[in-house]
């Protein structure tokens, strides 16, 4: 079924096509999530509240867009807030993540330096300018289109290039 | 060089990660509270009914209340003769010997 033969539905009061809805795009939403917030529950909670906004509003989605754009503009915007809200929370959930996460085949040492060095990825990718920040997770976590990405930021392909390459320079200046 | 593969990696297992199974079904639930609460909510009537009922019984009250009249004079004794509440005859062992 399609994307608008399920809004049309959800919209005549259908709500078991409102979980078909969510049920196609929720690992996109996750996936995306989980790029700003780099932790499982903090993403869950987020594509929890995202769709459930995404139900709140369908009434006004008027389909001038893909409705996968328009998902994915709430789902930035949602993942930013929280992240802005949430600084300093972080900072001590990435410092926990360092002591529980569960053991593989690695030894405790170098365990430890895996940690520390996605925590450093992590911060350096957190700490990438808003708009930087966005068009690198879109590309690198969803693997969408330049002109995708384009449309969920309301600006030209040649802009998200280039905010891709800044993004992309600023991480190994930071990391190296 | 190395830098991008540990950028990569990082990606890589953060999208592997899997979101609970359970997540639609938690959101349809998020999704249906405010309706069954809705369900839930008192009728404006029914709030009514149950006001003026209240206060109804109180201005009965009042009126029941504003209605007594005390005859009771103030020069009235009890007076409690125990002579007469207990028959004393029937202690006298004599009488029943």
């Amino acid at each position: 079924m399609s994307d608008e033969q399920l809004i049309y539905k959800i919209n005549s009061s259908d709500p078991s096509a409102f979980k078909m809805l969510m049920e196609k795009y929720q690992l996109q939403v996750f996936r995306t999530v989980m790029g700003f917030v780099h932790s499982k529950e903090d993403a869950e909670d987020i594509t929890q509240d995202i769709f459930v906004k995404v139900y709140q509003s369908l009434a006004s989605f008027k389909g001038e867009s893909e409705f996968s754009t328009w998902l994915y503009r709430i789902t930035v915007n949602m993942s930013i807030n929280f992240v802005n809200r949430n600084r300093k929370n972080r900072l001590l959930q990435s410092l926990e993540d360092i002591f529980t996460k569960p053991g593989n085949e690695k030894t405790p040492l170098e365990q430890l330096e895996e940690s520390e060095r996605d925590r450093r990825i992590q911060k350096a990718i957190d700490s990438l300018p808003e708009r930087q920040r966005m068009a690198f997770i879109l590309s690198k976590y969803e693997e969408l289109s330049q002109k995708t990405i384009a449309s969920v930021m309301n600006t030209s392909e040649g802009a998200v290039e280039q905010l891709l390459q800044r993004a992309k320079n600023n991480l190994q200046r930071k990391l190296s | 060089m190395k830098t991008e593969q540990y950028i990569d990696d990082l990606i890589r297992r953060e999208k592997q990660t899997a979101p609970n199974p359970f997540l639609s079904t938690r959101v349809m639930a998020e999704i249906e509270k405010p309706q069954r609460s809705e369900i839930k909510r008192i009728p404006v009537w029914q709030a009514f009914a149950v006001v003026a009922g209240m206060a109804a019984v109180a201005f009965l009250g009042i009126s029941a209340g504003n209605s007594y009249i005390d005859n009771s004079s103030s020069e009235t004794v009890i007076n409690i003769n125990d002579s007469q509440i207990e028959n004393l005859e029937y202690y006298n062992f004599d009488n029943y010997e």
